[in-house]
């Protein structure tokens, strides 16, 4: 115990008994914490690698034999390769005009001063009280009208749309979260506010664009309600509409059931990892600083 | 603050783009419109359009097929003598005040706990936000199997420690079954908030932490007096997502868990708002329910907004 609560702490200074215990303390946290953040996760994985019977009798165990069979079968019968092509193009659109969309806007609510710009972000939040909902039927009926049901290019503005008041607001907030100093210094070198915003600001934010690229995919990746509505043939379709599909259609097939659960969750850890040293890595902070 | 190398590169780089900026014109006003334009047509198409048409059905009676009938402010006055929509929203209220509470709380212990750890830093904080990204469809279905009076994992775990007449349905009885729910939600957004918070902690100057140790304050004190005072906007950025979240996105969790059962226990606004729209084809009505937690939700944080703006806090 001792020499790993030396560990990580400055060389200089020895570690005493408080120090220690504090450690101890911060460790037994972090092993709760990820004991109920990875267990669910693990025992997806676990069940989809059992065979059903297996799965009744043993619900919560590892499973004893891995049977890599239900990928396979989960992929063919939920149609996985045309949905997952699907999927993916309809997030990428979604985001790609997410971001165009959002970043001139929240840097425009956060940074210049012009009429009108507290009603405005008023709107924005007020519109993130709205129940998603109620917009439903009247969704539908826009749609329509405008000719994009089953279009999976229409549904990315329809989602970019849905998730832009939430990604305004998060990235709104870390443009004011960054230092004035730079925005000045720039404005006196004579550099308009564009170029400002391209070339000094869109660096710093890049924490808060990786907030809410991770959100929106989260976001229309699981979605089920809006594809439900506005994708009713089949070969425009999305995974989640394969996954409810799916399970109303084989009630007790949860080992393959689990197995297109993997598949669907991965991609967005994946993106998760490959994108948190984005944030977290303190961009930010590093600007202040220097 | 600045160092003189990183003007010198703002200075070269910056230089070009001026006559770009000069040709869209000099006024604030001007720039500002034409970066907010693309969001407004889409907020305009997307969001005012069937948010007035939605409104406008809340006025009128309507099943969905024959035309829509005029009934004035009739539903949204039924609204108060309605048990099961008064019992949702008292659920609604119970519901935003704990996942708020516990959200916030337990994301800013989770986001000073990770902003602690030296090691496997990015498997570690990956890991916290694995709920998050976990569709609803899995996490229901988990946590009904962990919920469940006969294998259930939290009645096996009870039997353990010796409190097994504590053991019950968790999501089946009526004096549990919302708070069981809740539970979910909360560790289900966890993840995200605490990940907002740490996003709030990095861009805290660490210089400042450094002079209070030297001055001899304490943890508790740095806490107080330097940590919360500087993550006002990042609090209420998790609060205002709170909100939302548990006032109008709740409806995938308790539709998952129990569909507002045993008994509309676990009822709240959306859940019983979706009943009436597509069980009981009571269009007009349904809208009026959701209009009116719409404004109840919206008076909330406008009063928030208005408390926090009286403060010296910026947001």
């Amino acid at each position: 115990m001792a020499t790993s609560s030396v560990h990580g702490a400055p060389p200089a200074a020895p570690a005493s008994f408080a120090q220690s215990l504090e450690r101890l303390g911060i460790y037994a946290a972090l092993v709760i914490v990820l004991f109920q953040t990875l267990y669910p996760l693990i025992w997806v994985l676990f069940g989809s690698l059992k065979t059903k019977p297996e799965l009744i009798n043993n619900v919560w165990g590892p499973p004893s034999s891995l049977v890599f069979e239900n990928y396979v079968q989960a992929w063919q019968m939920a149609d996985m390769g045309n949905r997952i092509f699907n999927s993916v193009t309809v997030t990428v659109l979604s985001l790609a005009i997410l971001i165009v969309v959002v970043t001139p806007c929240a840097y425009a609510l956060a940074r210049l001063r012009f009429p009108g710009r507290g009603v405005i972000t008023g709107l924005v939040v007020g519109s993130m009280l709205v129940p998603p909902q109620v917009l439903a039927i009247p969704l539908f009926m826009v749609a329509r009208d405008l000719g994009i049901i089953n279009s999976t290019v229409g549904i990315s503005f329809i989602y970019a749309a849905a998730i832009m008041p939430l990604s305004i607001f998060i990235m709104r907030s870390f443009f004011l979260s960054l230092p004035f100093d730079l925005e000045d210094a720039a404005r006196v070198d004579g550099a308009g506010r564009v170029a400002i915003l391209v070339r000094i600001m869109l660096p710093l934010a890049r924490p808060g664009m990786a907030l809410i690229i991770i959100f929106g995919f989260i976001e229309v990746w699981n979605d089920f309600f809006l594809a439900f509505l506005l994708l009713r043939q089949p070969e425009v379709q999305t995974i989640p509409l394969g996954l409810v599909n799916f399970f109303q259609q084989y009630d007790s097939l949860w080992n393959l059931y689990f197995a297109a659960l993997m598949i669907t969750t991965l991609p967005v850890i994946a993106l998760f990892v490959l994108m948190q040293r984005q944030f977290i890595a303190g961009l930010t902070a590093g600007a202040v600083k220097a | 603050m600045m160092s003189a190398p990183a003007i010198s590169v703002l200075k070269t780089s910056a230089a070009p783009r001026v006559s770009l900026a000069r040709r869209l014109g000099r006024s604030d006003g001007f720039v500002a419109a034409m970066m907010i334009l693309p969001a407004a047509i889409l907020f305009g198409l997307f969001f005012l359009w069937p948010f007035f048409n939605g409104l406008w059905l809340s006025f009128h009676r309507w099943d969905g097929f024959s035309p829509p009938r005029f009934i004035g402010a009739a539903n949204y006055l039924r609204l108060f003598k309605d048990r099961i929509f008064l019992g949702a929203l008292e659920n609604s209220f119970i519901f935003v005040i704990l996942s708020l509470a516990f959200k916030n709380g337990l994301g800013l212990a989770l986001a000073l706990l990770l902003n602690r750890v030296t090691f496997a830093r990015g498997f570690i904080r990956g890991s916290v936000f694995v709920p998050v990204t976990i569709s609803f469809v899995a996490a229901g279905l988990l946590w009904s199997w962990i919920y469940n009076p006969v294998f259930g994992l939290l009645n096996a775990g009870l039997d353990l420690v010796g409190l097994a007449s504590l053991k019950r349905s968790w999501l089946g009885d009526a004096n549990t079954a919302l708070y069981a729910v809740i539970v979910v939600d909360v560790w289900k957004w966890l993840g995200f908030h605490a990940v907002i918070y740490l996003a709030g902690l990095q861009t805290i100057p660490s210089e400042l932490y450094e002079a209070a140790r030297v001055d001899g304050a304490s943890a508790w004190r740095r806490l107080w007096h330097i940590t919360l005072p500087l993550m006002v906007p990042v609090i209420f950025i998790n609060t205002i997502l709170g909100l939302s979240g548990a006032f109008v996105r709740n409806f995938d969790i308790v539709h998952v868990l129990t569909q507002g059962g045993p008994n509309h226990a676990t009822e709240v606004v959306i859940t019983a708002m979706v009943k009436t729209a597509f069980n009981e084809s009571q269009m007009g009505y349904a809208a009026a329910m959701g209009y009116a937690l719409f404004v109840l939700v919206g008076g909330l944080c406008a009063a928030l907004v208005y408390l926090l703006g009286r403060t010296r806090f910026k947001i």
